[in-house]
């Protein structure tokens, strides 16, 4: 057997992928994992974990340098001196923006495992019967009975902890205790019940940040620093959860600096035998094989994996037979909302920062109910007392003032939409072949967009969040909208999505590849519709779900 | 529970004997030229004082430190230097100089020859304009004072100083208090 032969190759290390090395490894098969960028160990390189707002030499923020390195990644938060390494360096990896798309991209062992926002909330069948109902797209080829042992197997090993608050849209979990509101929170909460009794919710995020000790991880500290990398490994990341259930079966071997360029699709038994790697800092080739492969790259780059594959026998790639790989690309799209001041409670504030808020789920086109669009929306938000760098009313300079920024400001509380994008075939990518990439491979061409249905969601996701407010009490409520803009959500799905037919779907009910069943996709990518919640916990209960099955038809000979 | 603990206290005294970062190098002073050693903006020692004198006004010294004890005035040239665009940083420059001529003409000598009173009456009457929406004037003095006060705000408040002594960040609070009682010293 030659060294580069494994029973199982995961493309990727991030959240799937660890998942996907996890399950595998666990289920005895000699896997490796590999990942095009950098290593980063657990603990010992979260070398800013453990610093003081005050020990940043811009306290965090961004010079003007970055601004010129990182063109995409200043549009929005996460351009910060105090995580900078973890994204991916844009001069090395460009892409072709057709229409503006903010791709937010960690090229490193982890990827956005590492800097991911961790509310996790399983979908209902609301979802999964979605395009079915509205004539879209195409069906999901499984519903939630299929995924609802999946989503308590994941959220035992990754420690998600909420409340069970039985919201009939919203199914509960296997989870730790939740985390506290605070006492404007409470409040806020105790006047929406009166308001909107059973009929809308809000509840506790649900976080994938541990709240009691689980698996030798230290439960959650209330630092509020998880995308620096968390010392204590209290949320879930590849580095503090899979990858070392990974690691302890001793059946993993991990390969950073691994760019898989393609997957080797055999004609003949009409399989892959392996994939063909670039070592991204010797850039020599070399060739693995195994009998499975998990494409766990990220929604886009997994669909750039397939695109680069078996262009021999397709010219779009593998699993382009169909003609939907690459389209169908979905986020979620936010930046719409808004806020208000909260009377009262100055004698009150709060110890420990919560990495964590409220969460609204949707209540929009349920029970009959009919909008101008289709779909929904939840929101996420909280409620916070306003810092020290504060204006007091007369004299803004000298000693007093000096003074007066030790006080803490007045209550506050906001919150933020969440929308589901709908599936449509022209939003698509596609690989730029006139340009390339630091390593001399073509980059790919994203041209996607909002549209119409998303628009009038948008204009019920801003009037809602302001009438909700005022009627639980909030004073001063003001609205804030935007230019949806795809990309921003992070929440990259759609590019090789499931079905139920080979010729409008590029993964099977199973997340095989129609065109070569030992070829899986379980990350974003495999997304058949968008929902609103926050997909990460989904692409775990897939994965799981998908390694489970690709084990027992490995064991039966079927592939 | 006692390794959790004695592992808590030691990142959080690792954190206290890391200490701040340093801010700026600096050099000696030669005469006209600045202290701070900066790589865009070009200012001369005059300027520089001035801005130091600002950064004193706005926080000063009083029974606690003020900008220039707590070096305040390196961050606020370290940020404009450093984060600021080149527009931006023109505003600053052509502030600055707005700044000093709006001083000497209001305190009959310039804003560093005036005393800490002086200086005080002059920035409130700057202040009070910098926060009025309506105020309009055809220099840049606004723009450059609005900078320097955000930047002194910031970097105080900010400040190792501040987060350990004036207001208690704890870097691992270990829990959430949703209902935690204001005392004179809050907590972060």
């Amino acid at each position: 057997m030659s060294t580069n032969t494994y029973d199982a190759i995961v493309i990727g290390s991030g959240i799937s992928g660890g998942w996907a090395a996890k399950e595998l490894t666990e289920k005895g098969l000699k896997t490796i994992m590999l990942e095009r960028g950098k290593n980063i160990e657990h603990i010992k390189d979260y070398v800013n974990a453990n610093k003081g707002p005050w020990e940043f030499e811009h306290r965090g923020g961004r010079t003007q340098k970055m601004i010129d390195d990182y063109p995409v990644l200043k549009r929005d938060y996460p351009l910060n001196e105090t995580n900078l390494d973890y994204w991916t360096n844009e001069k090395e990896s460009p892409y072709t923006e057709i229409k503006r798309f903010d791709w937010f991209r960690g090229y490193h062992v982890g990827g956005r495992s590492l800097m991911w926002g961790r509310q996790s909330y399983r979908w209902h069948d609301t979802d999964f019967e979605a395009n079915a109902k509205d004539g879209i797209a195409v069906d999901w080829p499984i519903r939630y009975k299929d995924l609802h042992d999946w989503y308590g197997y994941a959220e035992k090993f990754a420690g998600i902890s909420g409340n069970r608050d039985g919201v009939p849209i919203l199914p509960d979990g296997d989870f730790m205790p939740p985390m506290e509101m605070n006492v404007v929170e409470k409040d806020v909460q105790k006047r929406y019940k009166e308001f909107y009794k059973d009929a809308r919710h809000f509840i506790i995020g649900r976080t994938a940040n541990i709240t009691v000790p689980h698996n030798n991880r230290t439960n959650c500290q209330y630092r509020n620093k998880c995308w620096l990398g968390c010392p204590f490994g209290a949320y879930f990341s590849t580095q503090s959860a899979t990858l070392p259930a990974a690691m302890k079966t001793g059946n993993l071997t991990l390969r950073p600096w691994s760019i898989v360029t393609k997957i080797l699709y055999d004609k003949n038994t009409k399989k892959a035998k392996g994939v063909e790697v670039l070592d991204a800092e010797t850039n020599k080739t070399y060739e693995y094989y195994a009998k499975i492969v998990f494409v766990n790259a990220s929604a886009l780059n997994s669909a750039w994996v397939l695109m680069n594959s078996a262009t021999d026998v397709w010219e779009g790639g593998l699993g382009s037979s169909s003609g939907e790989l690459g389209h169908n690309l979905m986020d979620h799209h936010l930046g719409v909302g808004a806020g208000g001041r909260i009377e009262g409670f100055e004698d009150k504030y709060t110890f420990g920062r919560r990495a964590n808020g409220i969460y609204i789920p949707r209540y929009r086109n349920l029970n009959g109910e009919k909008r101008d669009y289709i779909r929904g929306f939840g929101y996420q938000g909280g409620g916070s007392r306003a810092g020290w760098s504060r204006d007091i009313a007369e004299l803004n300079i000298g000693g007093d003032f000096k003074d007066a920024l030790t006080e803490p400001g007045s209550w506050g509380f906001g919150m933020g939409g969440f929308g589901e994008t709908l599936p449509y075939h022209e939003n698509k990518i596609s690989l730029d072949k006139n340009k390339k990439d630091k390593w001399g491979l073509p980059i790919l061409a994203i041209d996607a967009e909002c549209k119409d249905n998303e628009r009038k969601m948008r204009i019920d996701m801003m009037n809602d969040a302001k009438e909700m407010l005022e009627n639980a009490g909030v004073k001063d409520v003001q609205t804030y909208t935007s230019e949806p803009v795809l990309g921003r959500g992070i929440h990259e799905m759609g590019t090789a999505r499931m079905g139920r037919d080979p010729k409008t779907s590029v993964l099977n009910g199973n997340n095989q590849v129609w065109d070569a069943k030992n070829v899986f996709v379980t990350d974003g990518a495999a997304m058949t519709s968008a929902a609103c919640q926050n997909p990460s916990l989904t692409y775990m209960a897939l994965t799981a779900r998908a390694a489970n099955f690709a084990v027992q038809e490995l064991k039966k000979g079927n592939i | 529970m006692n390794l959790n603990i004695n592992r808590r206290a030691a990142i959080r005294n690792m954190a206290l004997i890391l200490g701040s970062a340093a801010v700026l190098p600096s050099c000696l002073n030669d005469k006209g030229k600045p202290v701070v050693q900066l790589k865009k903006l070009k200012i001369d020692a005059a300027q520089e004082t001035l801005v130091n004198n600002l950064t004193e006004t706005i926080l000063p010294k009083t029974d606690t430190p003020g900008a220039a004890e707590l070096g305040i005035n390196l961050f606020v040239f370290k940020m404009i230097d450093d984060c600021y665009g080149q527009e931006a940083q023109q505003d600053f420059i052509t502030g600055l100089g707005d700044f000093a001529d709006a001083a000497k003409k209001a305190l009959g000598k310039s804003f560093n020859d005036g005393s800490a009173k002086e200086r005080a009456a002059f920035v409130a009457t700057v202040d009070q304009n910098s926060m009025n929406d309506k105020y309009k004037d055809d220099t840049k003095l606004t723009a450059f004072y609005k900078m320097v006060k955000d930047q002194t705000v910031f970097g105080y408040t900010t400040s190792k100083y501040f987060m350990t002594k004036q207001v208690v960040y704890e870097l691992v609070p270990g829990r959430y208090n949703a209902y935690f009682p204001v005392k004179k010293t809050a907590a972060v």
